[in-house]
């Protein structure tokens, strides 16, 4: 298991991620979210790249979209946030907005290590 | 839900916003509907959800708001909403509007929509105004009812706290232009107050009935109904004469954009060229009445990506006068005051920032 090094900034113990699905946490000045997407965790900065709401604070969900047939299906649950001040969606992986991919929130690189959560920068 | 930190408005005496909304709903507005109507419906209750969907028809779309996506919380409580106001969007006065009120133009019921009027500004004096020293408002009209609209705006003139009325042009039915508006028009130059129109979503369905049954999803609606409600009324207001007949009246427009703005001024100014006969009332050119008359709201600033191209905009309808900073908090679409700071601030004097967020409104609003 890698150590964290002097680029590891400590965000919080991991079992602080118990029962639910994102924590909040501030490195550095900035605030940052840890999402649990199924078994791995990302860090994506809280700074909408909209107009600057709490862009990981909103609502966790899927998105609408359509099938190799063409029906609506709502698929990727769990995999995206939403900003709470205009709805705009992100690929919590990535930070990607998913309706364009010129806008997207800063991610970070997470280091579990020995039960803590460190965020690389 | 955190917010962040304002940016600084150094030099801006006084912010004002220039659009804010309520969002009354039947159980606010009921205990202050008065006349017949107040005991015709005593028992109705809220039999089958409530009667107000029927009284002001939705055009019925799949809306943003829909999907919980967005979480607006301090909307409906008047301190919640200054604090938003103030705290957040660093606003030092703000002007109140309707939601659901917006539509009164499409209002089936003649009376009944001039008794919802009615109501509704009692609401917003009594739970608003008189409570919040930062917030102002706009008093509403029921455009069918024009003489019962012009007492309704002589009643409110001299109301501190009134500082525009508003003329639900959204759905509105003849257009805005038609001579049937005179005495509201009047009443309204005669109040000094300017002249406010706000359209909405659902007004799809009363002007344009036929693109509401061919649009099936919220975007395409909205997308299209904002400015092109505005470019209906404003285009029968200038050929109909309305400014020329009410010199004295200001007609400020809001929450369609800002791009079609210089088109449309000057595709009027071509129009006029080619068949002034159309419009023998004018006695100067339709550019000359914008530039005398009219203003305009910023929200929705669409593509503040591309700063450099909502500074050409601006400029192009000479905005460094006739533009008003303004959130829309709490809609799905609303501004937040900084989108608008950064792009004025990277590419106008300190004269322009100061006249988009606070003088050109002080002057308008009258405060
Ligand atoms: S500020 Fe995040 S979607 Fe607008």
């Amino acid at each position: 298991m890698p150590e964290p090094t002097g680029d590891h900034h400590y965000a919080a113990d991991l079992d602080e991620l118990e029962g639910t699905d994102r924590l909040l946490t501030e490195v550095n000045g900035l605030e940052v979210a840890v999402f649990r997407v199924e078994d791995d965790l990302y860090a994506v900065s809280n700074y909408c790249v909209h107009q600057g709401g709490p862009a990981c604070e909103g609502r966790v969900s899927g998105i609408l979209t359509v099938d190799d047939e063409g029906e609506l299906i709502y698929d990727r649950n769990g995999e995206i946030v939403s900003c709470p001040w205009h709805g705009w969606e992100f690929d919590i992986r990535t930070g990607e907005h998913l309706a364009n991919p010129r806008y997207r929130l800063p991610t970070f690189d997470v280091l579990v290590h020995d039960g803590e959560i460190y965020i690389e920068w | 839900m955190s917010t962040k930190t304002k940016r600084s408005f150094e030099g801006v005496a006084t912010v004002v916003d220039t659009d804010v909304h309520l969002t009354e709903s039947q159980a606010d507005l009921m205990p202050y509907l008065e006349g017949p109507f107040a005991e015709l419906i005593e028992n109705a209750g809220e039999k089958y959800g409530g009667f107000w969907g029927n009284w002001y028809p939705a055009a019925g779309y799949f809306s943003p708001m829909d999907t919980g996506r967005i979480e607006i919380d301090s909307a409906g409580d008047p301190h919640e909403l200054r604090d938003w106001e103030v705290e957040v969007l660093g606003v030092d006065r703000a002007v109140l509007n309707p939601t659901q009120n917006l539509g009164l133009g499409y209002v089936h019921h003649d009376e009944l929509s001039a008794a919802l009027a009615h109501a509704y500004n009692e609401y917003l004096l009594d739970t608003y105004l008189d409570d919040v020293s930062e917030f102002y408002g706009s008093a509403v009209v029921s455009p069918q009812k024009p003489y019962a609209a012009a007492e309704e705006i002589d009643d409110r003139a001299d109301e501190s706290k009134i500082v525009s009325i508003m003329f639900p042009t959204s759905g509105l039915h003849p257009p805005a232009g038609h001579s049937m508006y005179d005495p509201i028009y009047d009443a309204i130059e005669r109040s000094g107050l300017p002249v406010c129109m706000h359209n909405g979503v659902s007004g799809l369905m009363a002007s344009f009935p036929l693109q509401w049954r061919g649009f099936s999803r919220f975007m395409e609606a909205h997308a299209f109904v904002n400015p092109a409600q505005h470019m209906v009324n404003v285009a029968s207001i200038i050929t109909h004469g309305v400014p020329e007949r009410f010199p004295d009246l200001d007609f400020v427009i809001m929450e369609a954009g800002l791009g079609w703005i210089p088109y449309y001024i000057h595709r009027l100014d071509e129009e006029y060229s080619a068949a002034r006969h159309d419009a023998p009332e004018l006695t100067q050119p339709p550019s000359a009445y914008f530039e005398d008359q009219f203003y305009f709201t910023s929200q929705p600033i669409e593509g503040t990506g591309d700063p450099n191209y909502v500074r050409n905009v601006i400029d192009a309808f000479g905005g460094q006068e006739k533009l008003m900073f303004s959130s829309d908090y709490p809609h799905f679409d609303f501004d937040h005051s900084d989108a608008l700071l950064d792009i004025v601030r990277g590419g106008f004097e300190d004269g322009t920032v100061e006249n988009v967020f606070s003088r050109t409104a002080d002057r308008v609003f009258g405060f």
